[in-house]
């Protein structure tokens, strides 16, 4: 706000449905970025922050924009993870993951098991044949295999993470309060919490690499492990699954694009990053202020739940040319996709490694001719979370 | 307070005033120098606010811990043997006058 003007009151967004914004929310955000950073949207009882800078000041102010959100439903859901903490809880938390996530470990350990975990799910897609779907058939148990080894769940299937995953992060976004949502929820939780009780005093006789397996060593209490593996459980699985999926169906979309990574495959790392700049796979992520601010010119009280619309900021067009457009030769600027500050994604790494160094290049040079099933169309979908919901595929 | 200059690849410069024990990094986000995103927040865990440090100042710097030096593998823009992380050097008044290069690609 320049000196001499008055913060603005904070516009109302009445017009803006879910349902239109989990068909096709990007519209909406522009409608919304031109007119003002922050909007009150009913629908989603938030205030809906679009505007790059906006979303750029919330991640680097935690003092003004507390991630402690009152009667969350995440907490709920998962338990009071690292997410909804700020420091120095939340660093206490953070740091107990120790270097299970960070790129030494990766190159020494993980990236051996992510490509034996790729071998054996792009064979069962190939198995299925053309017209497999490439998101169910392959990117998710892909994803989740990967992570019930990175977390240390050796007494659970893939399936199990991909039940658990869905049914806790539909407990996070249960803004209907669906009791049938909420009893999923809860068995799942009660599930993860016996499966950790079994593999804590396991994984402290026989320890590998895994995060339960650092946790068994350690004093934090077994509330946080379990809230913390929850979490993960829940962002470990459908990120890199929705980011492995719209990278390949973008790329298919833009036959040109593709045939530049191909002859440089160095820029299947690019084609990742620029991915997730253009479909945020976590769209929306709530801050609450601890007190009355301005945000950008415009007033907010103290207690304003807000969603903080990354999904939106990454397609500014202050900061990105041209936004709207998949782009991988695009000039390089930082997007907000990993989170920014204290709560920078821990699984960033991991996400890169899996997904732009494993799965793509070889998806690629195992499915010659891969193309998107013109007779079955491919679906994208959703707001808070957004990636492919349906993606037949065929080869040569 | 240190003063520590961040000179881009164009050849523009900021000379920006550190207070004692904050980092490189915070201190170029916070005064907006180009190049310099720290992603991050200062836990060395994106590689978003790597600097080449001029030799003469070499000496003078902390140690490169485990975390940092993970972290140099993974920089955009080349790996050199005068390569850090700012948010892994506090200002100290010996570091007054230091010229830190910014690299051409950060992210």
């Amino acid at each position: 706000m320049s000196e001499g003007t008055f913060p603005r009151a904070v516009p109302d967004a009445a017009w803006v449905t879910i349902p239109d914004l989990h068909r096709d929310p990007f519209p909406i955000y522009q409608q919304m970025r031109r007119e003002a950073p922050v909007h009150w949207v009913p629908a989603v009882n938030r205030y809906m922050v679009t505007s790059y800078t906006a979303c750029h000041t919330i991640e680097q102010d935690a003092e003004t924009f507390s991630a402690d959100e009152t009667d969350s439903l995440m907490k709920r859901s998962m338990g009071h993870s690292m997410l909804r903490k700020d420091d120095p809880e939340h660093k206490v938390d953070r740091d107990s993951y120790g270097s299970t996530l960070r790129p030494g470990t990766i190159k020494k350990h993980w990236n051996a098991i992510f490509e034996a975990n790729n071998e054996k799910y792009l064979s069962e897609l190939q198995a299925k044949g053309p017209g497999a779907d490439f998101v169910w058939d392959y990117a998710a148990p892909y994803a989740a295999e990967n992570l019930r080894l990175i977390c240390g769940f050796h007494n659970a299937t893939q399936e199990d993470m991909q039940r658990w995953s869905q049914t806790m992060i539909d407990g996070t976004g249960n803004y209907a309060d669906d009791a049938e949502v909420w009893a999923k929820s809860a068995q799942s939780s009660a599930e993860v919490d016996a499966a950790i009780d079994e593999m804590l005093p396991l994984l402290a006789e026989n320890p590998d690499h895994s995060l339960l397996s650092g946790l068994a060593s350690m004093p934090i209490p077994l509330e946080a492990i379990r809230a913390n593996l929850k979490m993960t459980i829940g962002g470990g699985l459908n990120e890199p699954r929705d980011v492995l999926a719209t990278t390949v169906w973008a790329l298919l979309n833009h036959p040109e694009q593709l045939a530049s990574v191909e002859e440089d495959p160095r820029r299947y790392a690019v084609a990742f990053e620029e991915s997730v700049r253009w479909v945020a796979p976590i769209g929306m992520y709530p801050r609450e202020t601890t007190r009355d601010t301005v945000l950008e010119g415009v007033q907010l009280p103290r207690g304003a739940r807000l969603g903080v619309v990354i999904g939106a900021a990454n397609r500014d067009p202050d900061v990105f040319e041209d936004p709207e457009a998949f782009n991988i030769h695009r000039v390089k600027k930082p997007h907000l996709s990993f989170g920014g500050g204290a709560h920078f994604c821990a699984g960033t790494w991991v996400a890169r490694a899996q997904v732009a160094q494993v799965a793509l290049p070889s998806v690629f040079k195992r499915l010659p001719g891969l193309r998107l099933d013109p007779a079955d169309p491919a679906v994208d979908a959703g707001w808070v979370f957004r990636g492919m919901t349906k993606m037949p595929v065929r080869w040569n | 307070m240190s003063t520590i200059i961040f000179t881009q690849p164009s050849g523009t410069t900021d000379a920006i005033t550190v207070e004692e024990g904050t980092s490189l990094m915070r201190a170029a986000v916070t005064n907006g120098v180009e190049g310099i995103v720290g992603e991050c927040g200062g836990q060395a865990m994106c590689a978003t606010c790597h600097v080449y440090v001029r030799p003469e100042f070499a000496a003078a710097l902390p140690e490169i811990a485990d975390d940092e030096e993970e972290m140099l593998e993974c920089t955009t823009a080349e790996r050199t043997e005068r390569s850090r992380l700012g948010c892994q050097i506090p200002a100290t008044p010996e570091l007054d006058g230091m010229v830190v290069d910014v690299p051409s690609d950060q992210v």
